[in-house]
């Protein structure tokens, strides 16, 4: 009885992890056929590997995209870190009042979808394209600035800190640590599992947001990657091989971000259930 | 420590509120009515939004070349879909900053761009005669008897037809020229019957095939005015229903679910014919081995009363937007697609592109022969089908009535009441589209 249990998980796991995983398989070996193999379905790996390559850098400027995408992802990473930590931490540590009802505002904004606020906010940037250009439409400023933190992450990090042990806070300030001191040297090394699941999520989101980028971002030099791909499949009759070599390259920084953080990425998650 | 931090966050606070302020003043001015967007291209250089670098890119850089004042145009390339979500933030967020002097709007929504956002575009009747171009195109690219879009592609429509079959079939190019779609269902027949192929593809999720139906009758998804629908009673959609669900019934249709599998099935020689818009040209050509085996005829017509054999398929149009640089950006048009027949047979040899200006036609790039057609002067051939079009008014929401269509087409073939799924459509697109 327990073996055909255990049968039927494995069926059941099995099942799932081909249909997790072919998808990346279809990429990757589409990646190495002609436009024509791939729109008939042809499932073996082709020699078309190198051609597709060299077409894909020849019609479009992936480096200066790539380049782009990462300054944005990094900087947006690096800020939603910061400051969905911060608050993450006041509001699960201090007291004060109006605290739930201002978490609850919060929470409720996560119901509001981006595409509601959009034009709201390309009008604003509009707005400050005069006085300070340099957060005007079409820079990269204006394409960071209003992705930073959610209300998704500033919840994620309030759930994990109620893990986090409030004797060391106190054993830091009599210890004489200032507040800010005690985030930074005690809580920010503890809690680096947190940070590194949130980190993941964060650069991912911010590598594959299309939307925003897409209505901010004019000049052909500050477009992102997924801005690219989108144009490689705009002609009235796409080459699929050079869209999927652009894919895999589309693909590459965020397999490697997770491969790095998988580990911490696993034990950041399990705690904010747990929590 | 703790007072610093206080006092910078405070006043990175009012720096930021300050900033806001002062930037609805400026939007303020904005939206009164002339646009003076600073940043806008300045005169010296123009933008053109366009989505394709095969074709309407490649187009464009022709242009380029062959036109003769000074401004720079820089051509930027976005995703049609891509271009339609930008223009709808900026137009609508009333801020021209971004936005580019010339954009390419396909012709089935250029109406609800020009109704939407009325002082967004500039009438550029001025700068060039509209008269000489197709009456079809003038009518789908201007709102109020203001002219506004430039006409760039034809979207006239052709059978194309793989004569090798029909001769199997015991069918000749004449046979097949000039028909109703009743006839065509019943060449059909005898192709599959002869051959084993299918006479056509079918896409269950896109409705072109419909669209190009009705336009032989002059009838559209929407009435005269552009924005009630007409599907009920619309007695040429009611046609052109049935129509459809036989030749679904007729078991000669190969059903495609996208793009690609209706290109790989004329290239592999599994269909033996395409009704379709002649931009398919350089796609059926593709397959070189099939050289000399195709011809191109007109489109099959409905067979109510008044339906000529002549429709067209997609198409799409230049528009200039009302910011800083507009009386260049319409020069650098008039120039180019508005006069220049020179220009226009270029277009033809080099990116296969067939305008609807009508001098041109006279050019002779216009009058080759095509070898791949079996010697067919194809493009004069579409140029003359191209006056008959019926000129109708495409309206405000072709896709949101065709999203409706596609659902109850489906209700159709499982034996709904052809009246009854009109009715409920009509009903929907009331409600949908008010």
């Amino acid at each position: 009885m327990k073996k055909i249990k255990r049968i039927a998980t494995y069926c059941f796991l099995s099942v799932a992890a081909i249909v997790s995983i072919f998808p990346f398989l279809w990429m990757l070996v589409s990646m190495t056929n002609k436009s024509v193999d791939v729109t008939q379905g042809k499932l073996l790996p082709g020699t078309h590997l190198f051609a597709n390559i060299k077409e894909l850098f020849a019609t479009v400027d992936m480096v200066p995209a790539f380049v782009n995408s990462t300054i944005i992802a990094v900087i947006t990473t690096v800020l939603t870190l910061l400051i969905a930590s911060l608050a993450g931490y006041g509001f699960e540590m201090y007291r004060s009042r109006g605290k739930d009802i201002a978490f609850t505002i919060l929470l409720v904004s996560m119901m509001i979808p981006f595409a509601a606020i959009m034009i709201p906010l390309y009008r604003l940037f509009g707005g400050v394209s005069d006085t300070m250009p340099w957060i005007g439409i079409d820079t990269l400023a204006a394409a960071i600035l209003p992705t930073v933190t959610t209300a998704f992450f500033i919840f994620f990090f309030r759930q994990n800190t109620k893990m986090f042990q409030k004797e060391l806070i106190e054993a830091g300030r009599i210890d004489g640590l200032s507040e800010l001191g005690i985030f930074f040297r005690i809580y920010v090394p503890t809690m680096k599992t947190t940070y590194a699941a949130a980190a993941i999520i964060a650069f991912m989101n911010s590598w594959n947001n299309y939307l925003w980028p897409l209505v901010i971002l004019q000049s052909p030099e500050k477009r992102t990657i997924p801005l690219l791909i989108s144009n490689l499949g705009s002609s009235y009759a796409p080459d699929y091989g050079v869209i999927m070599t652009a894919i895999v390259i589309a693909t590459l920084p965020t397999a490697i971000v997770f491969f790095i953080m998988q580990k911490h990425f696993v034990a950041g998650m399990m705690g904010s259930v747990k929590g | 420590m703790k007072k610093k931090l206080l006092f910078l966050f405070t006043a990175m606070f009012i720096l930021i509120l300050a900033a806001c302020s002062s930037s609805d003043d400026s939007s303020g001015d904005t939206d009164g009515g002339e646009d003076t967007g600073k940043e806008a291209a300045s005169t010296d250089k123009i933008t053109v939004w366009a989505w394709d670098p095969n074709f309407n890119i490649a187009a464009l850089d022709l242009a380029k070349e062959a036109y003769t004042g000074d401004v720079e145009v820089e051509v930027i390339e976005n995703a049609q879909d891509d271009i339609i979500q930008k223009l709808n933030t900026g137009l609508s967020s009333g801020t021209t900053k971004g936005m580019p002097n010339i954009v390419l709007i396909e012709d089935y929504r250029a109406q609800s761009f020009l109704q939407a956002y009325p002082d967004s575009f500039v009438p550029i009747s001025d700068y060039f005669n509209p008269d000489d171009f197709a009456d079809y195109k003038v009518a789908t690219t201007s709102l109020d008897g203001e002219q506004y879009g430039l006409p760039f592609d034809s979207g006239v429509a052709g059978l194309y037809v793989r004569t090798d079959y029909l001769e199997e079939a015991g069918y000749t190019v004449e046979d097949v020229t000039n028909i109703t779609w009743k006839e065509y269902i019943e060449v059909a027949k005898a192709v599959k019957k002869a051959t084993g192929k299918s006479m056509l593809t079918l896409d269950p999720n896109d409705l072109a095939q419909l669209r190009m139906m009705i336009q032989t009758a002059g009838s559209w998804y929407l009435d005269e005015d552009g924005s009630t629908p007409h599907l009920a009673n619309n007695e040429a959609l009611k046609e052109a229903f049935e129509i459809y669900k036989e030749l679904m019934e007729s078991d000669t249709v190969k059903v495609v679910s996208d793009w690609s599998q209706f290109v790989g099935a004329f290239n592999s020689g599994e269909v033996a014919s395409v009704p379709t818009g002649n931009w398919i040209t350089p796609s059926v050509k593709a397959s070189a081995d099939q050289s000399g085996k195709w011809a191109v005829v007109p489109p099959p017509k409905l067979s109510i009363d008044g339906a000529v054999n002549a429709s067209n398929l997609g198409g799409s149009s230049w528009y200039v937007l009302n910011v800083d640089g507009k009386e260049a950006a319409a020069e650098f048009l008039a120039d180019t697609f508005g006069s220049n027949t020179e220009f226009y047979q270029n277009l033809v040899t080099e990116i296969g592109a067939i305008g609807t200006y009508k001098p041109a036609a006279e050019g002779d790039a216009y009058n080759a022969a095509d070898e791949f057609f079996g010697g067919q002067k194809i493009i004069s051939d579409f140029s003359e089908w191209t006056k008959e079009i019926p000129g109708v008014n495409y309206g405000m929401h072709t896709y949101a009535i065709e999203d409706i269509l596609i659902a109850e087409m489906q209700n159709y073939l499982n034996g709904k009441d052809l009246d009854q799924v009109l009715k409920d459509a009509q009903t929907q697109a009331e409600a949908q589209v008010k």
